[in-house]
């Protein structure tokens, strides 16, 4: 078995003072599509502009496909298609020339997979990139990115633009990827986005890593909510007590709370409180990653 | 070798290449067609010799009646060197911190092509980019002889090449310090202001003792600073044109290197 695509040891890189991305480490497996969350301005592009070498780490290493990104031998590139969270391209040059340079510079010969992904994601390729929406220009993006059916993807907010017909066919796209055996590094702050298709997650808050496991893993330990209804006023403080419990909202008559952990003790106390009304949520990871984020986040370089 | 970002790069700017040159190639062509009517004036000469520190201040001295000394006072020692300047420093601070600032950097240097060879394709863009006004210029030579200016064939091959490597050290410079400080301000800044101490110090040696001194000190001055037009460019001035220009780039090298790629 070959070595993990992505292995990320203890990585941190810092401009001046500041610390965008500070002692980081995760691996991601071939074959996987693996999510890579955050807040933006959380780290993530500071992430993998360190795993494809454009940056070089302060400490720790990287290895892409078993190679060391930092390290002046750029081959590893051949297997690795990137597409960045703002992606720049010679506004001038239609998105036809873009292609023909991009592949000549990639050494592609063979571009009846280019041509087919262009006419799956419908992209005008006769215009200058100028004229082009920010969406029309994302495809070109897509299209650069997959054109060479690179060993490893690393997406830097995909669908950033495309409407939602086409956010689909690129998640089957990548659907087709993984079953190629393939893998993905998809980076985004959107859990919508990445729940769709990804097998695994890492969020990463303020530079480093605060969460890191499989969605299965993920819905089974979520919270789930519950809402109580009573006839009269109710002190839910024997609820806030019990472990696993946070009252979100408690408001005499109607008490709504997150809980995670086996149900027995929660569901004890409830039912000492005799409410008219029980209605009980399944696990929300949305309420998860709202607490992962917190809301003192901030942008950074 | 593959070619793509070299040839990127001059898709990029070819427009105002073509202009520059064009522009130049005019330019030149109306000197060398007007040349007929001044070659007999020797109040021209009279007027540079009572004003010498003026005349410096562009890079004239002596006679600029005679077909090296008209070409020279209105192309190779003032406009030559600053439009080919203006295309080398424009280029070398747009190679690498330029395009860093706009974020298509990156997209080329996630290519597997390795930081030198992407050094090496920018460099010879910038060699190429040197050559425009030169070449254009030379080519707007080759009528006059039916105006009477024969201005030294061998000569004139001479200041042109002396004239592509001056502008391709400053190219470099500002390909260096784009490198190493990934701001096309500081590139773009440094580049120009050491050009305009370089031209002033080769301009008015003559005149200033002081300038005189240090006159060695200036690519200007191995370039067009010496009457090359007239004298021809010697081997040494040359080699000190081509040594810059290699030792530039190859500081380039580490500096690339090192440079974190948006």
């Amino acid at each position: 078995m070959s070595a993990a695509p992505i292995v990320v040891d203890h990585l941190t890189k810092s401009f001046g003072t500041s610390r965008a991305v500070d002692d980081v480490s995760l691996t991601v497996t071939e074959g996987q599509v693996f999510g890579f969350l955050g807040p933006n301005g959380a780290g993530k592009s500071t992430t993998i502009r360190c795993l494809l070498g454009l940056y070089r780490p302060t400490s720790g290493r990287a290895a892409v496909l078993g190679h060391d990104p930092a390290a002046r031998d750029r081959s590893f590139l051949w297997d690795v298609g990137y597409l960045p969270g703002e992606l720049r391209l010679p506004e001038q040059l239609t998105g036809a020339d873009i292609l023909r340079r991009f592949a000549s510079m990639r050494g592609l010969r063979d571009t009846a997979y280019q041509r087919q992904l262009v006419a799956r994601l419908g992209a005008d390729l006769t215009r200058p990139l100028r004229t082009l929406s920010k969406g029309n220009k994302q495809k070109i993006g897509i299209v650069l990115a997959l054109m060479h059916r690179p060993r490893l993807l690393v997406l830097d907010e995909p669908t950033s633009g495309l409407d939602p017909l086409l956010q689909d066919e690129f998640l089957t796209l990548l659907r087709e990827t993984v079953e190629d055996g393939r893998t993905v590094l998809l980076s985004s702050h959107d859990l919508d986005e990445v729940q769709r298709i990804v097998q695994r997650i890492a969020v990463i808050k303020e530079g480093r890593i605060v969460l890191d496991d499989t969605i299965e893993a993920l819905r089974a330990s979520a919270p789930r909510t519950i809402e109580l209804t009573f006839d009269r006023d109710t002190d839910a403080t024997a609820l806030a007590a019990v472990p696993g419990v946070t009252v979100r909202t408690a408001t005499g008559r109607r008490v709504t709370l997150s809980h995670t952990g086996p149900p027995g003790p929660v569901l004890s106390v409830i039912a000492s409180l005799q409410p008219e009304t029980i209605t009980a949520r399944p696990a929300d990871l949305d309420e998860l990653f709202l607490r992962l984020y917190g809301t003192d986040d901030k942008d950074r370089p | 070798m593959n070619a793509d970002v070299l040839r990127l790069d001059l898709r990029l700017r070819r427009r105002i290449l073509i202009g520059t040159a064009v522009g130049a190639a005019a330019y030149l062509f109306l000197i060398v067609a007007m040349y007929p009517s001044f070659k007999h004036d020797t109040s021209l000469d009279a007027m540079i010799a009572a004003n010498p520190t003026a005349a410096a201040a562009f890079g004239v001295t002596g006679s600029i009646t005679s077909p090296a000394g008209w070409l020279n006072a209105n192309m190779y020692a003032n406009f030559a060197p600053l439009l080919a300047l203006l295309l080398t420093i424009g280029y070398g601070a747009a190679a690498i911190a330029g395009q860093d600032a706009d974020g298509t950097l990156g997209m080329v240097a996630n290519t597997p092509l390795s930081r030198l060879r992407l050094l090496g394709q920018k460099a010879t863009a910038l060699l190429l980019v040197s050559l425009v006004v030169p070449v254009a210029s030379y080519a707007a030579c080759l009528p006059g002889p039916h105006f009477g200016l024969d201005p030294g064939w061998g000569r004139l091959a001479g200041i042109s090449l002396a004239v592509t490597l001056l502008a391709f050290d400053l190219g470099a410079l500002a390909l260096l310090v784009g490198a190493a400080t990934g701001s096309r301000g500081a590139a773009l800044g440094v580049a120009s202001a050491v050009a305009g101490a370089a031209y002033l110090v080769a301009s008015l040696a003559p005149v200033v003792s002081a300038f005189h001194r240090i006159r060695w000190l200036s690519p200007f001055t191995w370039a067009v600073g010496s009457d090359q037009l007239a004298t021809g460019v010697t081997i040494g001035e040359a080699g000190a044109l081509l040594g810059l220009g290699v030792l530039l780039v190859a500081a380039s090298v580490p500096a690339l290197e090192r440079l974190d790629i948006h």
